[in-house]
């Protein structure tokens, strides 16, 4: 499979990589170039951009979105009804972008790549969606397993009564020791704590079911995809 | 250091004041007051090394004329430096300090005095980096580093191990190359030659990109095992990736935050100035270092952003860089 990734920073691009190759079982290619966004809503700008060019000018056979939630709406199983769309919830919101840019989009199959173009022959019809959301943002999914205080429930519990268990700067802090870690250490560190699930991503999607299990929902209905 | 600057008429900086943190990133039009900031922090520098001791200034002498005043972190919290001249004086050139009295006061004066001359400042010129320079020059970086070369064969033999880290640091940034070397070239002169990765190529300075040499520089400040005591760096962002701007902040980092890379060393305050909004996207998880530098007619004042009761509402919406081009936050030219 050729995947890209977008996300916000080389460490979560780097430790998303592992999650997602747990989540496939399978290995995967990267497309080149690494995909960046400066953060939200820069994500949600740039998103249609990208789905275009990945279309028309890659290989890719999906798209894997993951940004931080911050202080911004959860996403919840009852977002999940048809037609439901929360403006304030940033999966939702993904989606939407997804939808309709690649409603928009011709399929391949009725636009055959011209043989003398450098454009590689491109094999899907459309580029596959998978979205999560880290709740608050990605150093909550390194702690899981380590630190049982922080899970989805208890950030979005938290929420609700107007005081949140742990501010970004917390997990920072208990993910790399420090409040201004290099780019290297991070990287390091955000590896080192993915790699500890060992392939097993249970207890992720048990702590961050809404996040996380997103993502990996996503990604299994692709496995079926192209297995059918 | 240095806690806080008060300015009264100083060039544009009219009534005004910054309070000052470990690492501080200026953003604002040309002419509101940034590099006036840099310049300040100079001419304190200058004043405070004089050779004479600065005698007891009449406090008339500076009646009306333009002030610059500056407070200190502890242990110099009781110290108190005023720049200042008369009204039709064009600079402020003469220096009052006010101490706690006796010899610990004048102690602190002292230890204060020998800080302050480790105060640097740097626009960097890839021009003059790109050429060979004095062997013997290579002390520290010179405010353009044009000596860059000089500085970096004398850490090699001088400080190997820090010099190791910063080869190690700039290859892992530009994976094109995997070293320097260095070449003696006319009387007593040494160039500076990258090595290129999978290849015997050698790249002299000259041959190097503005962005490189800019980066080169920023990390032999960073990776300096005896550091000035600040640093003033303007235009940080300059020739830099947006990408690679995240390495510029984590160097600058390295400086004021030593704790935070294990680097055994004080803390080295930082001055930096950008109009890159990419760059200030990377302090969203640190807007008390953001200084907003504004201008309104001939007047310029600085106001730090998490002086804003409504900032961190505001990042909700959008990025900083963002929000500082919708000119929402001020810190923009004048309509």
């Amino acid at each position: 499979m050729k995947l890209a990734l977008l996300s916000e920073s080389p460490a979560d691009e780097a430790a998303l990589s592992v999650l997602v190759g747990y989540v496939l079982g399978a290995p995967f290619t990267r497309v080149q170039p690494t995909l960046r966004a400066r953060g939200w809503p820069s994500v949600e700008q740039v998103l249609p951009a990208i789905l275009r060019h990945l279309h028309f000018n890659t290989e890719a056979d999906g798209l894997i979105v993951v940004v931080d939630s911050d202080s911004s709406v959860v996403h919840t199983p009852q977002h999940e009804a048809p037609a439901y769309h929360h403006p304030g919830c940033r999966i939702c919101r993904l989606r939407t972008v997804f939808r309709r840019t690649l409603k928009n989009l011709p399929l391949n199959t009725a636009h055959p790549t011209p043989a003398n173009t450098a454009h590689p022959q491109v094999r899907r019809e459309r580029v596959l969606r998978a979205v999560g959301l880290a709740v608050p943002a990605m150093e909550a999914w390194y702690l899981c397993g380590r630190d049982t205080s922080i899970t989805e429930a208890a950030w979005t519990q938290g929420q609700a009564a107007g005081r949140v268990p742990y501010s970004r700067s917390e997990l920072k802090w208990r993910v790399y020791g420090t409040e201004r870690p290099t780019l290297p250490h991070e990287i390091k560190r955000a590896v080192q704590e993915v790699t500890r699930h060992q392939g097993d991503v249970r207890r992720l999607e048990h702590d961050f079911p809404q996040g996380f299990g997103s993502l990996a929902r996503d990604l299994r209905s692709w496995r079926a995809e192209s297995s059918c | 250091m240095i806690s806080a600057v008060h300015f009264k008429n100083f060039k544009a900086l009219r009534s005004t004041a910054v309070r000052l943190e470990p690492f501080n990133l200026l953003i604002g039009p040309s002419g509101s007051g940034k590099t006036s900031l840099i310049e300040a922090l100079l001419r304190l520098r200058y004043l405070a090394g004089q050779a004479t001791a600065p005698g007891p200034t009449s406090a008339l002498a500076f009646l009306n004329g333009p002030q610059i005043e500056f407070h200190f972190h502890p242990p110099f919290q009781n110290v108190r430096v005023t720049l200042g001249c008369q009204a039709d004086e064009l600079s402020c050139h003469r220096l009052r300090v006010d101490h706690p009295p006796g010899l610990a006061g004048a102690g602190q004066w002292a230890e204060l005095r020998t800080q302050l001359q480790g105060i640097r400042a740097y626009l960097l010129d890839h021009q003059a980096m790109g050429a060979p320079g004095l062997r013997s020059a290579g002390t520290e970086l010179a405010a353009n580093a044009s000596n860059l070369a000089a500085v970096l064969a004398q850490r090699a033999q001088q400080a190997p191990v820090a010099f190791a880290h910063l080869v190690t640091d700039f290859c892992r940034i530009m994976p094109e190359f995997s070293g320097f070397d260095f070449r003696g070239v006319g009387e007593g002169h040494v160039e500076l030659r990258a090595a290129l990765r999978d290849s015997p190529e050698r790249l002299s300075c000259e041959n190097l990109s503005q962005g490189t040499l800019y980066l080169l520089a920023i990390l032999t400040l960073a990776h300096d095992p005896q550091p000035p005591t600040l640093v003033c760096l303007e235009e940080a962002d300059r020739g830099v990736h947006p990408r690679l701007l995240r390495e510029v902040r984590d160097a600058l980092y390295r400086l004021s935050y030593p704790v935070a890379t294990e680097t055994p060393r004080p803390v080295v305050q930082v001055v930096a100035t950008t109009h890159a909004p990419y760059l200030l996207d990377l302090f969203r998880d640190h807007p008390s270092e953001i200084v907003l530098a504004h201008k309104q007619g001939n007047a310029a004042s600085f106001e730090r952003l998490t002086d804003r009761p409504d900032v961190l509402e505001l990042m909700r919406e959008t990025n900083l860089g963002d929000l500082w081009y919708s000119g929402i936050l001020g810190g923009i030219p004048g309509d």
